[in-house]
This record gives structure tokens, C-alpha cells and sequence, in this order.
């Protein structure tokens, strides 16, 4: 299997990142501004800086086959940012928010966009052409708390969000003039704008940090901060789901997932690297151990070294003190901090599967793992 | 406003009249457990300890948590824990913590409660009176207990007692 890619880019945090669709320019998080890296070779150079809002950006994304990049803030704000013969031009969009905005994906369809944001409502935005300017319409009820997350179905009238009132809900977000009337699926038929189409809650009820639709849409995944990750399979509308799966794990929480396959989850979070879950809805799901595959698994159990075996160290090995912490000061993963965000880099989780992820971390790494192995290995 | 209030612990959040927190968003609906209930197994606990079935006896008080309790009937299960705790030997604790773990589906789920317990003993003002060293005995026996845990069933259920709202 081939070795992860790691760039380490600034020793900032980075809350989130973009690939372009042909993967050569990177959009990342730092500070109040977006930087856009261009790959050169084996690494990445900086070419533009995207400045605009005046206080931390929260996340990015590029719309895959328009180019077209949106951030938003914790200025409350949200830009779209196109490309003009004098650089990367911003037009703010009306979120109609009074409090910071955290979260922006583009819909699959690219007409729409929706920003959540911590005052309890998703702005599900589109450009009206006759006044030449991006509105938005409300998500409210029954929001209760922040937005902390958001997925879009591939139908792009769906729309999922992470909340932290620890409920992970999916709405519907038509916007009529702007969208197809959607086939019928699992999660309902007539779908006017601001349906429930479900709400769900785990056990011990963390908050939602990462939601994801499969990539058939038909079920839906969300960690929380109780270390867990839910699947629910959706049985149609107005009925309880066919089946929740909640995976509670040793591991911190994790703050970030994404499909691989249709029976295929990668989480990452606050142990800096990325775990796989496996199942299906007759399988059940469950976890299959660590993607970061590089480090020796068994150092994390002696990772606690008591005064003991500094000791033992010394005596035996002749290390010093000074030498035996050096080791304590680097973690075993990749990531030195944090993951923040996962995104598929290769391949198709619809098609044959991702072969590669894009992690960013809160140490300001940008990593592509691959994924060695992706295939399901029970059988049918 | 005062200039020297502290505007950071201003809570804007009572000035909005939309904000609603529905009680069971905060703590999920149990039925009302009578403290009758609690004393019950509390004396069916204290049974198999006298007959050493301690392991029996914990897995017992940890599948039948009474939620839905007052704080006079959830302190009484916490005591009836922490004592069928202090009574199995310390070179018996990972044998009891595993086969408790893999007894069932829900094995790690009664580690995640026993977990809750042992942050609930640990805050009690009045350490629980276990083992022969009285009070900071009673602590130790806690803190041995909580390494146990982790070993087994890992971080995710520290992470768990903070974030579940059933609480014990």
C-alpha cells in the first residue's frame, strides 16, 4: 500500500479544506483569510490569498465543475468567490444571521449553496438572476441549538445537518424555479420547502459534530461526541427508520466522516487519525481499526510510560531523561493534532469506491491517505 | 450597564424570546423509579455478595439503573455499587470487567454505567466507606476500578459519562 501524502503547510489551524475537481489547487482555512495552493510536484505552493471577512473563516468548499469557492464566518457572512482577468471576485450573500456562520456546501447541482450557523438556522442560499444577487431562505424549526454540520443527498433537494442539540435531521431545501421536482426516495415524496424528513438522537445523545449522506443517499451517518457513529437506514415517509446503528468506540470523538462505499465509513477527530467502519443494514456495522497503518499499533498501549520504565530505559538503553521525553513529544500518528475535516480525494464513493482521502488538522497538515483495501470483506 | 460587569457571562440567550430548551432536550423522559424499587435490589445485591457471586451481583446493579429515580434513590444505587465494588479483589477486576464486557451485546454500554459510577463515588463529598482504609481507601479502590475500565473499554467511555444525559 502506498504511504500517505503529508504536507505540512503552516503551523496554523486548518478548520477546513477543498480540492479543485482536477485536484491541483487547495483551498484552506487560516485565520481570516482562504489560501489557495497550487500543486508543484510532490508538494504545494501558495498562489493566491482570498481575503474578505474580518474575522475567522470557518470553512470552504469549490464547487467542482464551476470553480466557483465559498466561505463562510464567524463574521456572519458568507462569499462566493469567481475567478476574473483581475483575480478571485467576492460577492457577499445575504445570510440574514445574528450569530457566526460555521458551515457552507455546495449542493451536487451547484445552483444552491447552505451555510449553518449558530443562530439555530440553515441558510439554504441561490443566485436570482433578475437582481443579479444571492438570497436565501430560512431552515428553522425545529432547530434548537447551533449548526455544526451539513450534507447534501445527491438529489440535491435534501439536506442533512449535524446539530448541537445532539439531533442529526434531514430537510428538505426545494427551492421551486431552482430545482427538479426529486424522484421519490426512502426519506419521502412531496417534499416542500422546510419538511422534517427525519430526526434522529443516539443513546447517550452527544452533540452531532459530522453528518453524510451514502452515496446513494438512501442512509445517513453521524458521529457525535460520544465517541459514536450512527448509520440509519430511512423506511419511507412518516415512519420510524428501518434500522439505527450506533457503534459506540474507544476512541475520542471523532469530528469527521465520510463514505467509502455503500458499506463503508472513514472517521477521524480528536485522535488525529482516521478509523474505518464496515456493515451493512443485515450486517450491522462496526469498526475495523485505524487507516493510519504506518505506525506500530502496540506503542499506543505503552504510550503511558511510568517513572518505571524511564528508569528501566536509562539502565538498560542508556537513554537520558532528556532523550526519552523527546519521544513523548511527538504522537505516533500522522496528524500531530486533531483532524477537522475529511474529504474524499480519489475515486467515487457512488462508483467503485474513494481510493484516497484529504485530512486537515488543527496542526496544519494537509494528508492524502490512501485507502488500501476498500472492498467489504464478508460475504453476500 | 454597569461599565465594570462582566459582558462575557451575560447570558444573550434570555433576551431571546424564540429560544426554547424543552426539558426533555436537556434530560431524556424516564418513568418515576419509587425508592422502594431501589432498595429491593439493593437487598438482592447485598444477597449474592453474602452468597460471593460479586460478579452477578454488579451486573445486576448495572443493568437496572433506576434513571428515573429521585437523588435519595440514585445515591442509594450509587452506594450499593460502589460497595459491590469495594468487595471484589482487586486480581479479580479485569476478569470480572471482561466477562461482563463481552457477556452480551450491551457489554460495553454496562461499562459506560459503571463508568458514570465511578465518577459519581469519586464526587461525593463523603467518600464512600469501602475497604479497610476508610474514605481515601474507598477513593483508591475507585481509582483502580477506573484504569480497569478504560483498559477495556477505552477513552470513549470517559467521553461518554460527560456527554450522555441519563445521568446516575
Amino acid at each position: 500500500m502506498a504511504n500517505p501524502e503529508v504536507n505540512l503547510l503552516f503551523h496554523q489551524p486548518i478548520a477546513d479544506h477543498s480540492f479543485s475537481a482536477d485536484r491541483n489547487v487547495l483551498a484552506v482555512t487560516r485565520d481570516n483569510s482562504v489560501e489557495l495552493y497550487e500543486r508543484q510536484g510532490h508538494g504545494f505552493v501558495l498562489k493566491d490569498e482570498l481575503k474578505g471577512h474580518d474575522k475567522v473563516v470557518t470553512s470552504v468548499d469549490i464547487a467542482p465543475k464551476s470553480g466557483k469557492i465559498v466561505t463562510c464566518s464567524q463574521d456572519r457572512n458568507a462569499l462566493v468567490w469567481e475567478p476574473s482577468p483581475t483575480g478571485w471576485r467576492p460577492t457577499l450573500v445575504l445570510l440574514r444571521i445574528n450569530r457566526a456562520a460555521t458551515f457552507v456546501r455546495w449542493s451536487p447541482s451547484e445552483a444552491k449553496f447552505a451555510v449553518g450557523s449558530g443562530a439555530r438556522v440553515i441558510s439554504v442560499c441561490y443566485f436570482e438572476e433578475e437582481n443579479d444577487w444571492w438570497v436565501s431562505k430560512h431552515l428553522k424549526k425545529p432547530i434548537r441549538s447551533t449548526i455544526l454540520s451539513l450534507d447534501w443527498h445527491p438529489n440535491s433537494v435534501l439536506l442533512a445537518a449535524g446539530s448541537a442539540d445532539a439531533h442529526a435531521r434531514v430537510f428538505s431545501a426545494f427551492i421551486k424555479g431552482v430545482d427538479q421536482k426529486p424522484e421519490p426516495s426512502p426519506w419521502g415524496e412531496r417534499l416542500p420547502f422546510n419538511t422534517v424528513c427525519g430526526e434522529f438522537l443516539n443513546n447517550s445523545g452527544g452533540w452531532v459534530h459530522d453528518v453524510a449522506f451514502s452515496p446513494s443517499g438512501n442512509a445517513l451517518a453521524f458521529t457525535a461526541h460520544d465517541s459514536s457513529v450512527t448509520i440509519v437506514y430511512p423506511s419511507g415517509p412518516d415512519q420510524p427508520p428501518q434500522a439505527i446503528m450506533s457503534v459506540s468506540t474507544h476512541q475520542l470523538p471523532f469530528t469527521t466522516l465520510t463514505w467509502i462505499t455503500e458499506e463503508e465509513i472513514v472517521a477521524a477527530g480528536h485522535d488525529c487519525e482516521p478509523f474505518r467502519f464496515r456493515g451493512s443494514i443485515d450486517q450491522g456495522w462496526s469498526s475495523v481499526g485505524a487507516l493510519d497503518s504506518s505506525k506500530s499499533r502496540s506503542s499506543s498501549i505503552a504510550r503511558e510510560s511510568s517513572a518505571r520504565d524511564l528508569f528501566k530505559q536509562m539502565d538498560l538503553k542508556g537513554k537520558t531523561v532528556h532523550s526519552a521525553t523527546a519521544d513523548d513529544i511527538q504522537l505516533k500518528t500522522i496528524h500531530q493534532n486533531t483532524i477537522t475535516a475529511i474529504r474524499p480525494y480519489a475515486g467515487d464513493a457512488a462508483q467503485g469506491g474513494v481510493k484516497q482521502i484529504s485530512s486537515s488538522g488543527v496542526d496544519g497538515r494537509i494528508v492524502i491517505f490512501p485507502i488500501g483495501g476498500a472492498r467489504p470483506t464478508f460475504t453476500h | 450597564m454597569a461599565a465594570n460587569q462582566n459582558w462575557r457571562l451575560i447570558d444573550v440567550d434570555a433576551l431571546d424570546p424564540e429560544l426554547q430548551y424543552p426539558a426533555e432536550l436537556l434530560s431524556p423522559p424516564f418513568d418515576p423509579v419509587p425508592l422502594s424499587t431501589v432498595q429491593q435490589l439493593s437487598q438482592q445485591c447485598r444477597g449474592l455478595l453474602q452468597r460471593g457471586e460479586n460478579a452477578e451481583a454488579l451486573r445486576i446493579a448495572l443493568q437496572n439503573v433506576p434513571y428515573g429515580a429521585d437523588d435519595a434513590g440514585k445515591d442509594l444505587h450509587c452506594t450499593t455499587i460502589v460497595e459491590i465494588l469495594g468487595s471484589i479483589k482487586q486480581s479479580e477486576m479485569s476478569t470480572t470487567l471482561n466477562t461482563i464486557y463481552s457477556s452480551s451485546e450491551a457489554g460495553s454500554e454496562l461499562l459506560d454505567t459503571l463508568m458514570k459510577y465511578l465518577y459519581k463515588g469519586m464526587a461525593k463529598k463523603d467518600a464512600p466507606q469501602v475497604g479497610s482504609g476508610g474514605a481515601s481507601g474507598g477513593m483508591s479502590v475507585l481509582l483502580s476500578w477506573h484504569e480497569k475500565v478504560v483498559e477495556i473499554a477505552g477513552l470513549g467511555s470517559i467521553v461518554r459519562v460527560m456527554t450522555d444525559r441519563r445521568t446516575v
